[in-house]
């Protein structure tokens, strides 16, 4: 065994390296050594937890030492310290070790290492299969005879220390200190530890994925997953229920433009335009899609769908996706609602415009009436009276209070039913050319007529502003500023 | 190592740290075989953290492994430092290793070495 060490002789002589010739005396000790190499380094090997090495490392330190504890002091937050003892110890000799362990990884790099903290925190780990037994007659001592400490080393950095007691002093020699044992077992739990790390992440990947796919079935709104090349590789289970309205049933790593060309699913195509350009990586939101009909609920409704999409990109954060996640949402109540409140809308402003028509005709005729009646009564009277004074002129106000409040309410219900026809994009605009201060002037008149109490000044300061514009639609807005600002303004 | 000091009086502070580099590399050398090849390094930054208070210029060889240490930059942190001061530190620094080594090993390999590190010293000033 002592050829494995290094001796002060053979590094002086630098015949590592150099070949050698060995004699036929020494093959069979290089033979029994490789084969207690080999030996060793199975146990290691095959060791799969820290107990595991820890039984290894005591059978191996065994065969060369007859000690009383091997103690393993391990840089972890912030260091682990593990006793095997070889049979039951003296609690002062324990105290002793732990003593001497904290004194010399001070001086190898283990920085505010505390003694009480490693008292308090030390494990136990006392293999029954490799105990020994005390010589017949002897007592457990209190005091260290012989103290060796190791430092174990992976690719020349210090990860722990290995340490051995003995209570006879003088039991370890240079002869037998090696560093090749404690080289295996620093390895080897250096494995240990990547190995329980490896588990610990996989384990953490494994619950967050878990979670992940918990919060993405229990979602209201149906998700859509599809990798690079824009085939589904997921569907949550309300996306399975929302497609399964229509009948359809995706097969799975088929691209949705291949499906497209194949099937006859006429709103297949926009939704793998809405996929493709999310694969561009655009992100697209709130895209509506009539993704056919809905027999359920006994009445054929159109299933409409939101849908919105976005590229998925990877940690590397190349600029190409791999792949899109779509949310679809059903909208089909919504728009069954929007298009109620519009019928709605459009029948209530058809009904209010047919009283109002008969209203702004009769009262048009009584104007005119009363115009002409305080146009002949200035010709007759032999003493005029000023025109105020005649009881037709109170008359002639009030109608003409009451056209106007009636135009108004006609631009409110016209108002009603541009909305709706602008929500469905329906609007059409006729552009003509007109100058701006005529369509000032006349709503400027209309809104004085229907707010007697208010004196209002039109100041033009462009008197030829010459427009091309829908003079319909400019007029509602120059009405609509109007009749907020006499009904926000003080008399 | 103390009797040594009064020997260094002619030299230059550049002599002082490559000769004391030397003698540290010849203990890495017979440690390595014992205790792995970080032991040394840890040994003397270790060694570094508690003489530094003392002598200060040392702070360098706590912060990175002596084997990273060039001497002509050791040289720029030393100025100021005379030479007897400088022996003197690293002097310390040296007995601080062997008391490590001796934390860690008893004296299974320290009073060899010690004297071979003395000889040494002596041979090379």
């Amino acid at each position: 065994m002592e050829s494995s060490v290094q001796s002060e002789s053979q590094i002086r002589d630098g015949t590592h390296g150099s070949p050698r010739v060995y004699s036929g005396d020494h093959l069979p000790a290089i033979r029994r050594e490789l084969e207690y190499i080999n030996r060793i380094g199975k146990r290691f090997v095959a060791a799969i937890d820290r107990f595991q090495v820890h039984r290894a490392l005591l059978a191996a330190l065994q065969e060369l030492y007859s000690f009383s504890a091997c103690c393993i002091l391990l840089k972890s937050d912030p260091y682990d310290l593990f006793i095997i003892p070889c049979y039951p110890l003296d609690a002062a000799f324990l105290e002793s070790m732990i003593l001497r362990i904290a004194s010399a990884a001070s001086v190898i790099d283990f920085p505010d290492i505390n003694v009480s903290h490693l008292a308090r925190t030390a494990y136990f780990d006392a293999p029954d299969e490799l105990a020994q037994t005390r010589t017949p007659g002897s007592s457990s001592s209190t005091q260290i005879g012989a103290c060796l400490n190791i430092p174990l080393t992976v690719e020349n950095r210090i990860i722990g220390m290995l340490s051995l007691f003995d209570e006879k002093p003088g039991t370890f020699d240079a002869e037998l200190l090696q560093t090749m044992i404690a080289d295996y077992a620093a390895v080897a739990l250096e494995n240990v530890r990547l190995r329980e790390r490896e588990i610990a992440l996989w384990r953490d990947a494994e619950l967050e994925r878990q979670r992940l796919e918990l919060i993405i079935r229990s979602m209201a709104e149906g998700l859509l997953i599809t990798d690079a090349r824009g085939a589904i590789k997921s569907l949550n289970s309300s996306a399975q229920q929302l497609l399964a309205q229509v009948q359809i049933d995706f097969t799975l790593d088929i691209p949705l433009r291949q499906l497209a060309e194949t099937s006859n699913v006429p709103w297949l195509p926009r939704l793998t335009e809405i996929i493709d350009m999310a694969l561009r990586g655009k992100t697209v939101t709130n895209q509506e899609l009539v993704a056919g009909l809905n027999h359920d609920a006994g009445e054929a409704v159109a299933l409409t769908l939101s849908i919105s999409a976005a590229p998925l990109h990877d940690a590397s954060g190349t600029s190409r996706p791999i792949g899109v996640v779509a949310v679809l949402n059903d909208v089909t109540s919504n728009k069954q609602v929007e298009r109620m409140k519009d019928e709605f809308v459009s029948v209530v402003s058809h009904e209010l415009r047919t009283p109002l028509t008969a209203i702004k005709g009769y009262t048009q005729h009584l104007v005119r009436r009363i115009e002409r009646r305080i146009r002949k009564l200035h010709v007759t009277q032999t003493r005029p009276a000023s025109t105020s004074e005649l009881p037709e002129s109170y008359d002639l106000r009030s109608l003409n209070i009451v056209q106007s409040q009636t135009e108004h309410l006609e631009r409110l219900v016209n108002d009603l039913l541009d909305l709706s026809q602008v929500q469905w994009g329906q609007l059409k605009l006729n552009y003509t050319t007109f100058y701006l201060a005529d369509v000032l002037a006349e709503h400027v008149r209309s809104a004085q007529a229907s707010a007697e109490q208010h004196r209002i000044r039109l100041d033009i300061q462009v008197a030829s502003s010459k427009v091309t514009a829908d003079s319909v639609r400019i007029g509602q807005v120059i009405g609509n500023i109007l009749d907020n600002a006499v009904r926000s303004s003080y008399a | 190592m103390s009797d040594l000091n009064d020997n260094f009086s002619s030299v230059s502070r550049k002599q002082v740290t490559e000769l004391y580099l030397k003698v540290i590399r010849l203990i890495d050398e017979r440690v390595a075989p014992y205790l792995g090849k970080a032991t040394t390094r840890a040994l003397v930054q270790g060694a570094a953290r508690r003489v530094t208070n003392k002598y200060p210029f040392l702070s360098c060889l706590m912060k990175q492994p002596y084997t990273d240490l060039e001497p002509s930059i050791i040289q720029e942190q030393l100025s100021g430092v005379t030479p007897a001061e400088l022996t003197a530190g690293l002097d310390a620094l040296l007995d601080e290793c062997f008391a490590g080594l001796r934390e860690l090993t008893g004296d299974l390999i320290v009073p060899p070495l010690h004297r071979e590190v003395t000889d040494q010293l002596r041979q090379l000033q």
